[in-house]
């Protein structure tokens, strides 16, 4: 599903962001990407969506190529896999059913599938009620939801979160992880970047933990803190 | 691209357009302003244009024969104008005519021709050149001519107005492609400008997929409308204007006798107008959104 090579990312500033990364994440996996801020968690699923270019190694996604696709195909990349942000990036001026919409209209679909599809989405994340209001008009959960629903509609077997609860309280946050391992059970892989201790602990699903650009460990079923050796904490 | 594509990339430039009232209006006065500016120039050219030519058209030469020439020598004189290779058309005009053309003129003062017979009066030929070019030969050679009284031309008008038109054509020209590149200018800047204010949205966009035409060709559609509507309103406004100047000045300079200098007849370049407004509007409007939203594309 996902697999990285030897990928390393340094940036024209140079800083590297990511040092000689191998990483795969198999069909139907759920796995977290743990670190603290600046640990490269961001490059990574920016890598994933070739929003960057990797300076070295291979990077193949969905069956796609990412290191060596060209620049038109990048959309086709992008619409194999859903995707959700800390900050919803939903579209301000369109309604939580055009938002959803929108996903589907990019590839072309139906009038009449996309009629079908919304609706059932909604449902899935709970705002069939919600359909006509504009984004500004919901809380942070509510926004997330749509934006997970937008993730879904064109019905990926990858959904790549980054950080999708660090703008909700924790009380929502379980809501959207309890819906993001609903997903999880239908099938679709479910990458989550995150630094929240609190969630990656109770979850106990693979944790990827990143430091300074280094994979520092990969565990399964993995809580957020590694104090296996000399009470040192590493992250 | 398909069908249901192009329907959805109309109606969301549509509803942009309409969604971004203030931007929109503000693009939209502008490329009204710039399209009245241009239209002015270019409708002051196109007076010009047809004036000269008018006047060129016209202009002709009168040969008046010496007042006591017989019959005989008057057909003499026509023989060698019907021989002259390098006119093109001529007519006579006999001793009575001109005795009622000045009559004419003359209007109320006429009185002080009676008593007076046609006979005073000079036979003359007006004559058309097949070439205005020659009009200094022709001229020298009746002037040499017997019984040739006097040649009237208006050959420095011609040449004034020759070179006034040459330079009002030079100055317009360069007027309005400057206009042009100043107004492109500011439209592609007053489009960056909607650009950015939904440069995430843009970025929203390509994250989720959506190809660049997809994202792009909306905005395009919203330029045209932008451009269409500048140049409706444009032509509402020149085309007003123009007519009420055209009925004015055209009664105004026809009451006095004198057809020198006339406006062009709306309905003549109405259409003309129109046309070239709604080019000038769809071309600023798209180049204008091409222009400002290439950069937000390379998320």
């Amino acid at each position: 599903m996902i697999e990285f090579r030897g990928v390393t990312k340094k940036y024209p500033n140079g800083t590297v962001a990511l040092k000689n990364i191998n990483l795969k994440v198999m069909k139907g996996e759920f796995a977290f990407i743990i670190g603290s801020s600046g640990s490269g968690k961001s490059t990574l699923i920016k890598l994933i969506l070739k929003e960057e270019d990797a300076t070295e190694g291979e990077i193949h996604v969905n069956g796609y190529s990412v290191s060596t696709m060209g620049r038109k195909q990048v959309p086709y990349l992008r619409r194999s896999l859903g995707v959700v942000f800390q900050d919803f990036r939903l579209l301000p001026n369109k309604t939580v059913y055009e938002n959803v919409a929108f996903g589907m209209q990019i590839t072309e679909a139906l009038p009449r599938e996309i009629r079908r599809q919304v609706p059932m989405v909604l449902g899935l994340v709970g705002l069939s009620k919600k359909a006509n209001v504009y984004p500004s008009q919901l809380s942070g959960g509510e926004q997330q939801r749509v934006a997970l629903a937008r993730a879904l509609i064109n019905k990926p077997a990858l959904l790549v979160a980054d950080e999708p609860t660090g703008n909700l309280d924790p009380e929502t946050s379980w809501e959207i992880m309890k819906l993001l391992t609903e997903i999880n059970h239908r099938g679709t892989t479910v990458l989550v970047a995150t630094h929240e201790k609190t969630i990656v602990d109770a979850m106990k699903k693979r944790v990827i933990a990143l430091d300074r650009g280094v994979m520092v460990r990969d565990e399964q079923k993995g809580i957020y803190e590694d104090e296996s050796k000399d009470g040192q904490v590493h992250y | 691209m398909k069908v249901r594509t192009v329907r959805y990339i109309i109606k969301e430039g549509l509803k942009n357009a309409y969604r971004n009232k203030l931007m929109s209006f503000a693009s939209i006065a502008i490329v009204t302003a710039s399209l009245i500016m241009f239209g002015a120039f270019y409708l002051f050219t196109v007076i010009v244009n047809y004036n000269t030519q008018a006047f060129k058209d016209k202009l002709e030469m009168e040969v008046f024969l010496k007042p006591e020439l017989d019959d005989a020598q008057v057909d003499r004189i026509e023989e060698s104008i019907k021989a002259n290779g390098k006119i093109g058309e001529y007519k006579k005009v006999t001793k009575e005519e001109a005795y009622e053309k000045a009559k004419q003129l003359l209007g109320d003062d006429g009185k002080v021709l009676e008593g007076i017979d046609a006979s005073f009066l000079p036979v003359s030929f007006k004559i058309k050149l097949k070439d205005p070019q020659d009009s200094k030969e022709v001229v020298e050679q009746f002037k040499n001519m017997s019984g040739v009284e006097n040649v009237a031309y208006s050959q420095k008008t011609v040449e004034l107005f020759s070179k006034v038109s040459y330079w009002v054509r030079v100055i317009s020209t360069v007027l309005i492609s400057v206009l042009l590149i100043v107004s492109m200018f500011i439209i592609s800047n007053t489009i960056k400008l909607t650009v950015f204010a939904r440069r995430k949205e843009i970025g929203i966009m390509k994250y989720i997929g959506a190809t660049d035409g997809f994202i792009r060709w909306p905005f395009v559609v919203e330029g045209v409308i932008i451009g269409i509507i500048g140049a409706v309103l444009a032509f509402v406004v020149t085309g007003n204007a123009y007519h009420a100047l055209e009925v004015r000045f055209n009664a105004d300079v026809l009451n006095m006798g004198a057809d020198l200098f006339t406006f062009v007849k709306f309905r003549d370049i109405g259409l003309q107008l129109i046309g070239i407004y709604c080019l000038a509007g769809i071309f600023i409007g798209a180049v204008g959104s091409l222009i400002s939203i290439r950069k937000y594309l390379r998320v």
